[in-house]
């Protein structure tokens, strides 16, 4: 039988007389797993994580890292885990040397094994090259690597993430994904970490629990939670949630048409056999009951079905204002009307919600500006970088199956520039508020295609 | 814990060094207040033989030790919310140490604060003791006061959890301490009701401690009476302080 990590009995902490932060909860996590906590803002998944990691106290239940009760020794649990915060944590105006170095110390390890184990993190994480320069001069991502490595300093059996990849850029992300599923792999390490993200808790965990309002939900493998629903999701939108669709909802269950039904808003989630055989009748019962049906969609479940079937809320919801607030802050800073195609283009999802003020530099650091006349050929290690200087990975590195397409594409592009319809040369992105009508051309001024249709035949 | 707070003062130590300007800047306060109340009071205030420059030097400098200090709790507030100090917590690290390491690094700089300006009223002509003994044994005091307004502001702010109250009384604990103290006048020229004030305000020991070992004549039992005084009081608030971050576990 496996051995357990991690393994939680009726936990409960109470921050107030009516505030139940978790509330009778019980977790078994096994060695060498990985398992998501998913579960909308104030379910519980921070705190837990705390608590588990001995930053906090609790009222009742039993909780054991490694075997060992994190209330009556904790010093211990702490030489066992590593924990990322949501926030870095590390400190700005140290090199990322000297933060390795001081946690490493404050885990009492020798100095000669605490410089060994920087120089393997830094390879591990590809940071050699920044390793002695100032936190302050990092990338998200970088950061992120560097909080994650000084997490693994002292070589812990068990890692917490919470929310590791917030507020990173979609390829961020997904290189960090990939290093979280190499420390599990290759070394073993058990991880539990907290996501908002329904891709990330599928794609990396062994195990989803579904946490809300301090209680664990469901728990279960990826698929396990998705074959939970039977058969297919229909989405019907209507103007109002009022009396008349509340009742057509019970009519259709009553009717055994949709074995479950879900109000999300307007909207309302049926959960039916077959999707296409039950559209008609589906639509059949709304004109029967006076009811205009604004949309109507039809999927196969996915995680935020279920999801939504626990928690009630939607976390795609969530992601969407997360993108709306981020055009905003975007949309301050100047930009053209081609943008949101080009975001779509660039990482293949659509959603591009982290990126701001992109621009080419060559991989030196300088930006593509700073080196008209060089030649064509010695554009090779190109990379995005955003406005604030935050470092997209190398595009010939880029190999999430997500832009695999459009990187072979964009990795031919040697020497290209941004020139507006009259030919002049674009400077730096963010103070070019007024673009319309940009093209790609190469060092020849020979110009690419449109900019739009670019953007389409790359989608497709 | 020796060894932790060593490590964690020196990642203070470094971060300071890469910015000394901006520890620079805090002596312009006092030096301009020596400049405006030096000439504005010299001639009304009457402090015996002394000259009013002379009188008001530790003042000055025991200024200095309230203004660096007392703001420490502040830059703990940021490393909370910056999740540095999570990041200490989850380590097996001595958490007296954490608030060992600021405070001592806090003092600390007020040390080197108070010696750059003792250095500039030297050069400015003032007539103070610069005998080394004499200068050791008043910054002595000055580091125990500062580790005592260090402590406070930390515990203050483990306390308050929040940044604009914890300015607030920053405020309010410095300039009402400064003027209820006999930092800037004598005692005696002070009405009765501020003399009852001062003799229970730690600062006005701090202030006649240095100054009887800095100015003539030299009085070692009441420099004495202050280091005691000020040895209980930084041992009093660090207690605090460290007991206010024991309880920091949520």
């Amino acid at each position: 039988m496996t051995k357990l990590a991690i393994e939680v009995s009726k936990l409960t902490k109470i921050f107030s007389q009516n505030n139940k932060a978790i509330d009778d909860l019980d977790l078994k996590i096994s060695e060498g797993e990985i398992l998501s906590l998913l579960g909308p803002n104030g379910a519980g998944k921070s705190t837990t994580i705390r608590v588990l990691s001995t930053l906090s106290g609790f009222d009742e239940g039993k909780v054991l890292v490694d075997g060992i009760d994190v209330d009556t020794d904790p010093e211990t649990v702490r030489q066992t885990i590593g924990v990322v915060a949501q926030q870095t944590g590390v400190d700005y105006f140290m090199t990322g040397r000297e933060n390795l170095m001081i946690q490493g110390r404050l885990y009492k390890m020798k100095k000669g094994d605490i410089l060994a184990r920087i120089t393997e993190l830094s390879k591990y994480f590809e940071l050699e090259k920044s390793i002695d320069r100032l936190v302050s001069t990092y990338s998200g991502g970088m950061r992120r690597k560097l909080d994650i490595a000084t997490a693994l300093i002292h070589r812990p059996k068990i890692l917490y993430l919470d929310e590791p990849t917030l507020g990173l850029d979609i390829h961020s992300r997904k290189l960090l994904w990939k290093y979280i599923e190499e420390l599990n792999r290759k070394f073993g390490l058990t991880i539990l970490l907290t996501t908002h993200y329904l891709e990330e808790a599928d794609s990396l965990s062994n195990h989803v629990a579904i946490i809300n309002e301090g209680k664990i939900q469901i728990i279960g493998t990826p698929e396990e939670l998705k074959s939970s629903i039977h058969g297919d999701s229909v989405v019907v939108s209507f103007e109002t949630a009022g009396e008349k669709e509340k009742a057509y909802a019970e009519q259709l269950k009553q009717d055994g048409i949709a074995k479950e039904t879900v109000w999300e808003g307007n909207n309302l989630h049926l959960y039916v056999e077959d999707g296409a055989s039950s559209i008609p009748q589906i639509m059949e019962q709304a004109s029967q009951h006076g009811l205009q049906v604004t949309t109507l969609s039809l999927a196969r479940p996915t995680l935020d079905d279920v999801f939504l079937k626990y928690t009630g809320t939607s976390m795609v919801d969530n992601g969407e204002e997360e993108v709306e607030e981020w055009w905003h802050q975007w949309a301050g800073k100047g930009g053209g009307g081609n943008w949101k195609e080009w975001n779509e283009d660039e990482d293949g999802s659509g959603d591009g919600q982290d990126w701001k003020g992109n621009e080419w530099v060559n991989s030196d650091g300088s930006s593509k500006d700073d080196a008209p006349d060089a030649d064509a050929s010695e554009w090779g290690g190109n990379e995005w970088v955003n406005s604030d200087g935050t470092t997209k990975v190398d595009f010939k590195e880029t190999a999430s199956p997500a832009t695999e397409e459009t990187s072979e594409k964009q990795a031919d592009w040697k020497g290209n520039e941004w020139v507006n319809k009259d030919g002049d040369q674009k400077g730096d992105w963010g103070d070019s508020p007024d673009w319309e009508g940009n093209e790609w051309v190469n060092k020849e001024g020979k110009p690419k295609d449109d900019w739009d249709a670019d953007s389409k035949s790359n989608k497709s | 814990m020796i060894s932790d707070t060593w490590h964690l003062f020196n990642k203070y130590m470094t971060i300071t060094m890469r910015m000394p300007l901006w520890a620079l800047f805090t002596l312009i306060q006092p030096l301009i207040w020596l400049l405006i109340f030096g000439a504005l009071f010299g001639k009304f205030v009457q402090t015996g033989e002394q000259n009013y420059v002379d009188f008001m030097v530790p003042g000055i400098l025991i200024m200095t030790v309230l203004f660096g200090s007392s703001w420490s709790g502040v830059s703990l507030l940021r490393e909370i919310s910056a999740g540095s100090v999570d990041r200490m917590l989850v380590a097996p690290v001595s958490r007296v140490a954490i608030v060992l390491s600021r405070v001592m690094h806090s003092a600390v700089q007020v040390l080197a604060q108070t010696l750059i300006i003792l250095i500039v009223v030297w050069v400015m002509g003032s007539t103070i003791s610069m005998n080394p003994i004499n200068v050791v044994l008043a910054l002595t005091v000055i580091f125990l006061l500062g580790v005592g307004f260090a402590a406070l502001s930390n515990g203050f702010a483990i306390i308050l959890q929040r940044e604009e109250p914890l300015v607030m009384i920053g405020n309010l604990m410095t300039l009402p301490l400064m003027f209820f103290s006999s930092a800037l006048v004598p005692t005696e020229f002070m009405p009765k009701w501020i003399q009852l004030i001062a003799m229970a305000n730690p600062i006005s020991y701090a202030v006649e401690s240095v100054r009887a070992i800095l100015t003539t004549p030299i009085d070692t039992m009441l420099f004495f009476k202050g280091f005691a005084i000020m040895l209980v009081f930084a041992f009093a608030t660090l207690a605090w302080a460290v007991n206010a971050f024991k309880s920091l576990r949520d």
